[in-house]
Formats: C-alpha cells, sequence, structure tokens
C-alpha cells in the first residue's frame, strides 16, 4: 500500500503545485473592477456568487475577437485588428468625419492649402492635452509624420511626397510636398504619437521589440490600460479628452480561442459586440433573439488577376502569352456571374463589384458605364469574331495558343477556392479553361514577386487575391496599377501611361468633383483594359446583442456605415450607447455544471461508502482464474 | 502504443500456417469485424467518387443544414454534403495509413535487423537512434516537421513514416538478437554461409510476421496521426480527409451551431477505422505469440 | 551501485536533449534563412536584411551558431516569436502551467478511474462487466481525442449549456477572492480534463487488468486467500498495490502521447497552454515559438520518463533486491 499510496501522493503535489502556479500567473495587472451579476443558471437556480457583487454601476462595453494585435507598438504592427485599438487610442492629423468620411478636425482644428497646392498650413487647436497632463503640439505631430510615416510598417507611403514639415510654432504645422497630394488633407493615415514618450526610443528598439507603457498616453476618448495578449485589452477614459466623452466607461477587447467561440460567447452574453463575423454563420445569428446584425461596405475587393508584365519589363516571365490578349480578358468577364459567385461563395454577404474602385468610396463612385453584365453568348461572339476556335477538348485556341491558363487561389481563404472553382466551371461555357491551384500565400506570394538578373519575372497566368483600401481616400487602391509600382505593390504588372497620368494628376487634386471625374476616367481605362476582374467588395459584417446596446445609428459613413466606425473613426464608438440595466457579465450558466458535477461526486461516493459498508464482513469465496 | 509493450519473446511461430490464420480471423468476432470494416474501407476509398451522391467540394447556399432526404448526413458550413464528403476522404486515410505504415515498417526492419545482427559500433548507434524516437513526443515532432515541409499528401506520409519506425525497430532488434544465437544460426556460420544469406533465409522469414503484426497497429496510428495533422491544419489543403472535415468543422463554428452531422461521422469513421485495424493487429500478435492469447 | 545506474540514466536524458538541440537546430536552418520570412515585410531592404543577419548571428559558421544556440537555450534565451516580438520563453513560462494543470488533471483521473476499472474488469473476467469496460476503453483509445473535446462542447456547452467551452476563466470578471478564482477555473477545466482523461483511459485500464489477473494467479495470492481473508482484503490489500506497478511505468510511457493530446485539446478548447501556442505558431508559422514548444514538450517527456525511471526503480521489489 506504501508503494502505490507513494505514486499517488507523488502525483497529487505536482498537481498541485500546477493548481498554485496558475492561480500566481493568472491575471496581472488587472486594473479594472467589473460590474457582475448573479446570473440564473439553465435549471433556474440562483448561481452561488462567483463574481464579484455588482459595483459602481459602470458601463462596460465588451467587443470579441478570435484574432488580437500581436502588438500595440505601431512601428511594427501588421494585423489590421492593432487599427480598432490604435483609433480610439489617438488622433490622426486630420482625421475622417463619421458622416461623410471626409476631412474632419483631429489634432489640427483647421488646415489650409497654397495656390500652387504644394503647401498645407495646419492649425491645432490650443490647449490640447495628452492623457498624461503633457501638451499636444506641432512637435509631435512633426515627429510622428517623419518617424512613424517613414518608418512604421503600415504607415510608410503616406508620408511619400512631403518633402520637409516646419514647426513655426507649437500650433502650426506647414507640409511641403514635392507635387500637390491631396492625401495631405484626406488621407494622412498616420496617427500623432507623443514625441515626449516614443521621441526618447532609439529607432531601432522601435522597429524591433519596444513596448509602450501603460497607459498607452494619447489624445483619443480612450486609452489602453490593460493589455494581455491572447487575453484581454482593456482601454479607460482618457481624464483629458477634450470633447464630450461617450456613455462607456470602459471599453474591453476579449480574444477568444477561434470564430467558433466568439459567436458563442456572443450567445452566451459574455461579450456585447463582435466586429467580424464568417459569412457562413451571418444569417444564423441575424435568427437569434437579442441579436441583430449588420452589414456594411468597406474599401476592401476580391479580384481575379492577369500577368500583365510586358516583354521590356519582365523579360523572363512565365505565363500564356493568351493571358495578355485583351479580348480574352473581357470575354472571360462576360463569362462570369459574379452575382452567382457572391450568393454562392460568400452566401451573398458580399457586394458585387464593378471595377477597381469600390463602391464604399461615395464620393468619387459612380457605376462604370461598361460593367460586363452576366452574357456567355456575348463572350462566345467575341471570341468566335477573334478566331479563336474549339478544339477536340472544347478549350479554344488560335495560332498555336490555347485558351488554358493557371488559376492560382490561397488556401488560406476558402471562399476564394470556392470562387475559383466557380469560375472554372463558367468558363468552360466559353472554351477557356481554368486549372485551379490550390497554393499557400507565401508560394503564391513569390510567384508574384519572382525575380530574375534583377527584373520582374512573375511567374503565373491568373490568381484570386484581394486588396484593402483606405477609408476616404482611394490613391492607395488605384496606384497598385501603375507602372511606378511594378516591383512594389503591383501584383498585376499593368503598365499604362494614360492611367499613370491619370494617376498622378488626381492626387494633386483637391476639389472634390474635379477629382472624381478625373478617377471615373481611370476606372474606364481598366475596365476596358482589366488587369483586374473584380469579382466582389468584401463586406463588413457585425453583430451585437440588442439587449445590451441601444438603437445603433451606423457611421462612417452615415446610414451605410458600420456599427462603430472600426478601425477609423472613434466617434462611432462614443456614439453608442449601453440598454439601461444590462449588466455585462457571465449568465451564470456554468456554475450549474460545477454545481452538478460536485453533486455527481458527492453521491457517487456516498453511493461507494454505503456498499462497502453493507457488504462488510461479508465472506464470498475469491474466484481465482487459472 | 502496446506495439512497444509486447515484448517479442521466444520466436518462432505458434498455430500452424494458414488454417491457423483462417480461423482467427473468421472465427473469432473480432476478426470479423477487422476484416469486414477494411475491407469496406478499401472499396469505398477505391469506389468513393463514383458512390457519392454529389460532388463533394460542391458548394450550395444550403449552409449546415441538418440531414434530411437529399442530404442524408446533412450539409458543411459551405453547403457541401457531408456524406458524400466522408465517402471520399477515405481514400486519404487508407493511402496516408497504409503508405506511411509501410515505410515505417520497411525503415524499421531494416534498422532493427542491422543493429540486431551486426551488433557492435552499428548497434549502439542504432539504439540510441531508436531510443530518440521512441523518447521524443511524437504528435510534437510530426508537427515541426510537417510544417517546415510544407504539407501535401507526400509530406504527410513522409513525416508519419519517418516518426514512427522506432517501435518496429525495437521489436525486430529484439527478435534478431534472439534468433542470432539460435543453434540453427551458428550452424549454418559454421558451414560458411554469408551474412546475406543468412539473414535471408533464417532471420527475415521469422521475424518477417512480428513485423507484419507491428506494422498492422502502426496502421492505426498512421490514420490516427494523419487526422491529428489535419486537424491542426497541416492537411493537405487538396484533399479531403476525414481529419480535414473536422478541421473545417470546428474552424467553421459547427459545434456553436450544434451542427452534429458534420461532427460525429468523421470521427466515427476514424474510430471504427482504427478499432478494426487494431483488432486485426491483436488477433497477429496473438497468432504469432500464443502467450499472449490467454491474457487478451 | 545505485550511484553508477542513476549515472547512466541521466547521462542518457542528457544525450536525448542534445540530440533534441541539434535536431532543431539543424531543421530551421534546413528550410533556408530564417530571415527569409522577415524579408517578406513590404519595405526591407537589403541593408535590413542584412543587419538582421548580424543581428541573429547568421553570418557566423554553422557550429559557431549551434554553440551560440545551446548557450542561448541554457540561459532559457529561446529567440524571439515572430509575430509578437516578445521572447518566446516568457510566452512560454505563461503557458506551462496551464498545460500541467490540464495533463495532471487528466493523468491523476485516467490513473485512478482505469485503475478502478481494470481492478473490475479482472475480478470479474469474462463476464458482461469485464466485456463492457473493455469495450468502452477501446472506443477512447480509437476515438481521436479531439473529436471527443468537440462532442463534449456539443453536448455540454451548446446543447445543454452548463459548462462554458472554452477558455480557463470567463474573460473581463474581476473575483472576489482567490478561491472564487479557483473555481472558475475547475469550471472551465471539467470538459478539456475529460477528454484527456478519455483519452488516456484506454491504456490504463488494459494494463491494469492484465497485470491484476498476472497477480491474482499468483501463489501468494492463494496463500492469502487460504488463511481465510475476505475478497475485498485480497484483492485491495494485496492485489492491487502489487498491479499498481506497470501502471507506473506506463505513465512514462503515455507522457509522450500525453503531449500531442494536449496540444489537439488545448485547440479545441482554447486552453492557453503550451498546446494552443504551438497551434497558434503552426498558423502563424512562427518558427521560433515552433522550436521552443518542440524543445519544452521534449524536455519534459524527457524529464518524466527519468523521473518515472527512479520511481520505478524504488518502488519494485524485485528490481531493489539486485
Amino acid at each position: 500500500m506504501t508503494k502505490g499510496a507513494v505514486t499517488v501522493v507523488l502525483v497529487l503535489v505536482a498537481f498541485g503545485l500546477a493548481l498554485v502556479a496558475t492561480g500566481a500567473s493568472g491575471q496581472d495587472g488587472t486594473t479594472a473592477d467589473g460590474t457582475t451579476a448573479d446570473g440564473t443558471t439553465a435549471d433556474g437556480t440562483t448561481a452561488d456568487a462567483t463574481t464579484a457583487a455588482p459595483s459602481n454601476d459602470e458601463n462596460v462595453l465588451r467587443i470579441g475577437w478570435a484574432q488580437d494585435p500581436d502588438t500595440l507598438n505601431p512601428f511594427v504592427g501588421q494585423n489590421e485588428e492593432d487599427y480598432t485599438v490604435w483609433a480610439l487610442n489617438w488622433d490622426l492629423p486630420i482625421n475622417f468625419s463619421p458622416k461623410t468620411l471626409g476631412p474632419a478636425p483631429g489634432i489640427a482644428e483647421s488646415w489650409e492649402v497654397s495656390d500652387d497646392r504644394k503647401t498645407v498650413t495646419m492649425k491645432l487647436a490650443p490647449d490640447m492635452k495628452w492623457s498624461d497632463g503633457k501638451p499636444i503640439t506641432s512637435k509631435d505631430v512633426k515627429w510622428s509624420l517623419d518617424e512613424l510615416g517613414g518608418h512604421g510598417v503600415l504607415f510608410a507611403g503616406y508620408t511619400s511626397s512631403i518633402t520637409r514639415i516646419e514647426t513655426p510654432d507649437p500650433e502650426t504645422v506647414v507640409i511641403h510636398t514635392k507635387r500637390p497630394d491631396a492625401r495631405v488633407i484626406g488621407g494622412l493615415f498616420v496617427y500623432v504619437l507623443p514625441e515626449h514618450i516614443w521621441g526618447k526610443v532609439p529607432l531601432k528598439q522601435l522597429k524591433g521589440q519596444y513596448q509602450p507603457d501603460l497607459p498607452i498616453v494619447g489624445s483619443g476618448p480612450y486609452v489602453v490600460t490593460e493589455y494581455e495578449r491572447r487575453k484581454i485589452i482593456t482601454m479607460e477614459r482618457n481624464p483629458n479628452w477634450r470633447g464630450e466623452p461617450g456613455a462607456y466607461d470602459k471599453v474591453q477587447f476579449i480574444k477568444y480561442g477561434n470564430q467558433d467561440a466568439v459567436e458563442r460567447a456572443l450567445d452566451l452574453g459574455e461579450i456585447d459586440l463582435v466586429r467580424e463575423v464568417e459569412s457562413s454563420s451571418y444569417a444564423r445569428l441575424g435568427e437569434q433573439d437579442n441579436v441583430s446584425t449588420r452589414r456594411s461596405q468597406t474599401p476592401a475587393y476580391t479580384q481575379l488577376s492577369f500577368n500583365m508584365c510586358p516583354e521590356r519589363l519582365c523579360p523572363d516571365a512565365q505565363f500564356n502569352p493568351a493571358v495578355q490578349d485583351r479580348t480574352v480578358r473581357q470575354a472571360i468577364a462576360y463569362a462570369v456571374d459574379r452575382n452567382k459567385l457572391n450568393e454562392i461563395a460568400t452566401r451573398g454577404t458580399s457586394f458585387v463589384a464593378n471595377g477597381i474602385l469600390p463602391s464604399y468610396y461615395k464620393s468619387f463612385y459612380e457605376t462604370p458605364e461598361q460593367t460586363y453584365p452576366y452574357d456567355p453568348d456575348q463572350a462566345n461572339q467575341m471570341l468566335d469574331d477573334a478566331g479563336w476556335e474549339l478544339n477536340d477538348d472544347g478549350v479554344r485556341e488560335k495560332n498555336g495558343e490555347t485558351l488554358s491558363f493557371d488559376l492560382y487561389v490561397r488556401s488560406e481563404s476558402p471562399f476564394t477556392v470556392q470562387m475559383a472553382k466557380l469560375i472554372a466551371e463558367m468558363t468552360q461555357d466559353i472554351g477557356v479553361e481554368f486549372n485551379v491551384q490550390v497554393v499557400s500565400t507565401d508560394k503564391l506570394y513569390d510567384l508574384t514577386v519572382r525575380s530574375e538578373n534583377g527584373k520582374p519575372a512573375p511567374d503565373f497566368d491568373t490568381f484570386i487575391w484581394g486588396w484593402g483600401g483606405d477609408p476616404y481616400d482611394p490613391s492607395f487602391l488605384l496606384s497598385i496599377l501603375t507602372t511606378g509600382e511594378i516591383g512594389g505593390s503591383s501584383d498585376s504588372f499593368y503598365s499604362n501611361a494614360e492611367y499613370d497620368k491619370l494617376y498622378r494628376e488626381q492626387t494633386g487634386i483637391f476639389d472634390t468633383e474635379e477629382r472624381k471625374a478625373v478617377i471615373q476616367r481611370m476606372v474606364a481605362i481598366t475596365q476596358r483594359d482589366l488587369p483586374y476582374l473584380v469579382l466582389t467588395e468584401d463586406p463588413q459584417l457585425q453583430a451585437y446583442r440588442t439587449d445590451r446596446i441601444q438603437a445603433i445609428k451606423p457611421v462612417c459613413p452615415e446610414e451605410t456605415g458600420d456599427l462603430f466606425c472600426d478601425q477609423v473613426s472613434y466617434d462611432g464608438v462614443l456614439a453608442l450607447e449601453p440598454v439601461a440595466g444590462a449588466s455585462s457579465g457571465e449568465t451564470g450558466s456554468g456554475n450549474a455544471g460545477l454545481a452538478g458535477l460536485i453533486g455527481l461526486i458527492v453521491g457517487f461516493v456516498g453511493g461507494v461508502i454505503v456498499t462497502r459498508m453493507r457488504s462488510r464482513g461479508q465472506n464470498e469465496p475469491l474466484e481465482i482464474p487459472e | 502504443m502496446s506495439a512497444g509493450t509486447i515484448t517479442a519473446a521466444t520466436g518462432g511461430s505458434g498455430a500452424s500456417g494458414a488454417s491457423g490464420v483462417r480461423t482467427l480471423l473468421f472465427g473469432t468476432w473480432r476478426g470479423r469485424f477487422g476484416i469486414g470494416v477494411l475491407a469496406l474501407t478499401i472499396f469505398v476509398a477505391i469506389f468513393g467518387e463514383l458512390l457519392a451522391p454529389y460532388d463533394p467540394t460542391a458548394s450550395s447556399t444550403d449552409v449546415l443544414q441538418s440531414p434530411s432526404w437529399s442530404h442524408i448526413l446533412g450539409t458543411t458550413e459551405n453547403g457541401s454534403d457531408v456524406f458524400s464528403q466522408l465517402l471520399v476522404g477515405t481514400r486519404v486515410s487508407v493511402i496516408v495509413g497504409f503508405a506511411a505504415a509501410l515505410i515505417s515498417a520497411v525503415l524499421g526492419s531494416i534498422v532493427g535487423l542491422a543493429g540486431g545482427y551486426f551488433g557492435g559500433w552499428t548497434d549502439r548507434i542504432l539504439d540510441a537512434t531508436e531510443n530518440w524516437f521512441l523518447v521524443i513526443p511524437t504528435l510534437p515532432l510530426m508537427i515541426v516537421l510537417a510544417r517546415v515541409l510544407n504539407p501535401s499528401l507526400t509530406v504527410l506520409i513522409a513525416v508519419i513514416g519517418l516518426t514512427s519506425w522506432a517501435g518496429t525497430g525495437r521489436i525486430v532488434r529484439a527478435q534478431v538478437l534472439t534468433l542470432r544465437e539460435r543453434a540453427f544460426v551458428e550452424r549454418a556460420r559454421a558451414l560458411g554461409a554469408g551474412d546475406t544469406y543468412i539473414i535471408r533465409t533464417h532471420i527475415l522469414p521469422n521475424t518477417l510476421p512480428l513485423i507484419f503484426a507491428n506494422t498492422v497497429l502502426i496502421v492505426a496510428v498512421a490514420i490516427l496521426s494523419e487526422a491529428a495533422l489535419a486537424f491542426l491544419g497541416l492537411g493537405d489543403p487538396t484533399q479531403i480527409s476525414w481529419g480535414t472535415m473536422l478541421e473545417n468543422a470546428f474552424s467553421s463554428g459547427a459545434p456553436s451551431a450544434g451542427a452534429w452531422w458534420y461532427v460525429v461521422p468523421p470521427g466515427l469513421c476514424i474510430t471504427i477505422l482504427v478499432l478494426a485495424v487494431s483488432m486485426l493487429g491483436f488477433l497477429f500478435e496473438e497468432y504469432i505469440n500464443p502467450r499472449l492469447r490467454e491474457v487478451a | 551501485m545505485t550511484g553508477r545506474w542513476l549515472f547512466t540514466k541521466v547521462g542518457a536524458a542528457v544525450l536525448t536533449l542534445i540530440f533534441v538541440l541539434i535536431f532543431n537546430f539543424f531543421l530551421f536552418r534546413a528550410i533556408g534563412d530564417p530571415t527569409t520570412q522577415l524579408a517578406r515585410l513590404p519595405g526591407a531592404t537589403d541593408k535590413e536584411i542584412e543587419q538582421l543577419k548580424s543581428d541573429y548571428g547568421l553570418d557566423k559558421p554553422l557550429l559557431g551558431q549551434f554553440a551560440d544556440y545551446v548557450g542561448d537555450t541554457a540561459t532559457l534565451d529561446l529567440g524571439i516569436s515572430q509575430n509578437t516580438r516578445e521572447p518566446v520563453w516568457e510566452e512560454i513560462k505563461d503557458a506551462l502551467p496551464w498545460t500541467l494543470l490540464l495533463v495532471g488533471t487528466g493523468t491523476l483521473l485516467a490513473t485512478l478511474i482505469g485503475a478502478w476499472m481494470g481492478v473490475k474488469a479482472a475480478t470479474k473476467r469474462g463476464t458482461k462487466t469485464d466485456d463492457g469496460l473493455l469495450g468502452f476503453s477501446l472506443f477512447t483509445y480509437a476515438a481521436p481525442e479531439y473529436w471527443i473535446g468537440i462532442i463534449l462542447i456539443l453536448l455540454f456547452a451548446v446543447a445543454w449549456p452548463i459548462f462554458p467551452a472554452g477558455q480557463q476563466v470567463t474573460p473581463g470578471v474581476e473575483f472576489a477572492s482567490w478561491f472564487d478564482e479557483a473555481l472558475d477555473v475547475v469550471d472551465h477545466l471539467v470538459l478539456p480534463a475529460t477528454a484527456m482523461t478519455l483519452m488516456l483511459l484506454g491504456q490504463y485500464f488494459l494494463i491494469m487488468r492484465s497485470s491484476m489477473v498476472d497477480v491474482l494467479t499468483e501463489d501468494f495470492i492463494t496463500v492469502k486467500r487460504a488463511t481465510g481473508l475476505s475478497r475485498e482484503r485480497v484483492i485491495n490489500r494485496h492485489a492491487v498495490p502489487n498491479a499498481l506497478l506497470p501502471l507506473v511505468t506506463l505513465s512514462a510511457i503515455q507522457f509522450g502521447a500525453v503531449a500531442g493530446g494536449a496540444i489537439t485539446i488545448e485547440t479545441v478548447f482554447s486552453w492557453p497552454g503550451l498546446g494552443e501556442l504551438s497551434f497558434n505558431a503552426i498558423n502563424d508559422k512562427d518558427f521560433p515559438m515552433l522550436q521552443g514548444t518542440f524543445l519544452v514538450f521534449s524536455v519534459g517527456v524527457i524529464f518524466a520518463n527519468l523521473l518515472a525511471d527512479i520511481l520505478y526503480f524504488y518502488l519494485d521489489p524485485r528490481v531493489q533486491s539486485r
């Protein structure tokens, strides 16, 4: 008995140690005290108080997600989730208006453009303070634009045309650009960081492992006070917030293991809002009581790219030359039913796309003249007229070229894999063959950036991928099809001198109507040439509990935007209101399980004891098997 | 599992010849179950695509529907037919299971033979390698290897095969060690027979049954390993397997949606196949080692 | 005598560990320059890549790099996670206790329940009880543990939502006392621990059962019986303890499987242990983290094996008399 006992004791000790260790390593640095209520359990009994009693009625907005930021340092952060937190913590020099997404006061309360449009003078509001009490000055703006705009992974590029920034006084910032650049007003997406903190850290560290101290000093309505990676991010009110305070005292972002768990948490009431819902659960969530869903547009799309690299730029590129035949691409466009793609691959949650400028850009968008409505007859006609004849395998041929193309698609994105397969099915009807190749993102990336002898040499015919643009200024999305981006972000390797010229022109036009006209001409060119066949515009799918958050007014832009202006502006969160009397916290359903389990164990042990007592003194013969 | 704990004690064959095998396979309910399931599985693996009522990758708008007359096991998060996926997915489990087990068997046998027969430093090094593979946790090792070499069917087979051979190796080595000292081997050597001859005519025939029985058990391990790797996202992205079905179900929210028809069948298939193969493996082991028959 | 034996065992363990290091080191060098992943970052200039290379010490000869690697590992510098830019060891350190908790609970319960089942089955050999228990154990052995985990979620967190479906605590809640928090953890531990227990159960059961059967047939049991001891007494006081021994060695063999089970079960339940770290590293292709978790798992298993060997040595009367 002793030896067996030793083993058991050893295991128990190890187990006990582990318990203690987990207790110790649990929540550290929590400054929050949450409000929790006693919930009723599944069988109606009140849960025991394993949660803190409701304290001073704090309003906490709890948002759940399956991916959390790896870091909150904007110099190295690369996840899109980072923006959700940054957008609440900091301002831009000029913010985006929640109504129109156009320019609105940020750190700068007013601005002036010079006559030659190459100088922008920003005036800061007087007496602005950071959350730590230090004044916000032009020095902060200059430092942020120079350093974050110069070195931040996600921010480099916005300041590309800036030559010089002057700060004649603490409330004035003068920005000089080498050409007129409308982005300085409508799209300078570089957060203004406190120079007195970030400026003291060597650049090498900023781009390395630097993590800002908590609370993260900022100018937005909330600042990060707690950051436990893969667990929770808590933001609390900025004591020096200059605007109207929001209804919520705290905003919490809670990380769950996977999307499934997030949605379950919403069902259970552990969280109030989910900022990204999967297309496959969107419909189901919407049907639930107390849950409301929202589908809104984003500046992002999914496209079918063609290899357009001209010989002189990519002498060693590998692709089927037929892909550069414009008629072929146009025929393919007519043969792909984009409505059906949306219906099936994204379950109707996306928006059908018409061209390279998403309809999200209300100020600059217009439905193009040429939208390639689904018309396989037209497609067949065009190919017939051009002399492409069907061979024995049902694929068209001409002069030794066959309309058989590789179609690369990323395994990490199942809905694009589906789209690829659907496209391959559809184009069979016009004698075009797509060979769908499912590869990893890395592999596709390598194929597109492949180079030989210092020149790009992409190895693909077609692929499906996506892009996401900026909230207001469409320059980025338009830039990827310029010749200048070949070797950079251009993955179609399209090169058209007129398009390039128009691009440069529109970046310098500050007048919206004028700019829109130029942009429309650019769209028309690309609709004709089809370097991209843009398939769908990605939606923002969100869900929230109606018993926690009151009637939500969509913002960014007004009426068609999302629930809280995610990643773009903090105004959305400020407009949210909790339902009176709603408490955030666990519903107590878990305690039923524990109580039940304990009951079971007690019952079992009791039963064992009783049976043993009864059978004590019995002397049955022991069967010894031979 | 017990592949390692069952020692190759005395070697030499147990019951005699083919009739013994036949009684074991068809006479016991375990044998019948094992053979039955295996045969059915191989049949489905070959003809899966023909038997499937739908194209397993065909998507539709009927997302996560519970079983109905048109979809007897309901649909997936893409609206694909679960039953069709189940049928077509059989092939991967079978292929990976058998191929990996084969590689494992060959590798293990070579190592065990070489070490056991030649002894000396060869044995020391090979034995140490074997022990290393036995001690190292298998799934983490497979994960690391599979992640480094981007996943595909070939990679999976290679990774599983290269990490599961040690059990076979140990058994073979022990067997060879005992055989090496036996009288008939000594005699053969005395008569001037070379190593190759001895191995081929004396060692190998007495070891093969053991290898075979052990390999069958490795098939079970390989099937479980493929499923686990696929579940963790390291399966072949272009193939459907029971493991990838579980992975898709899990990551697309099937548990929350209560979609039991998507979750239960693939796991059940894995379980039943592994059970069947394991039982066959145990049967073969008993056949070879009659002493085991009493205990089981 | 014992000292020498101990020395050999420890030596073997250390050697195994060294090979793990060698394996880890060469594997990741084999896939090419670790900086290629970093080079994929937009805006990475050649100069920056060169700088990275020298920072990581990749411009040294291979042996030098390996020496660095061993030295670093010894001081618990397991590198920087590619994604979070945090030291790998920090994340592992935070995750480790949770895995121990899960694995410890599972092993403990599996041992107790499996042993109890084994005794029952052995003493009622050939009856329906025996067959039933055998069937149950075989099923849980063959079933993938993550599948069982998902089914537990389906049953007890979705259909009858009495247990939470993931994490280790209810997030964002502040607890009134240490005890309350512990209770919340236990609440979250039930389902994953059940999955782990079921996964390990079968083996313990089988070994205990066969070992009991062996013991029951031994002479000293007949003698005890003949002296008039009750059936209960003979089983519990004499048969069981001796049958318990192989369980110890089995625990050791199990550790490798336990590591695998930890990974998949933690993934299913979002349990923040080493397993979930590994899973995230797989998805993110975070190689330093993957290396780190593999190392820690291996060390854990090697160490556990060593411990079991030592335990076995002290517990086995036959070994001691040598």
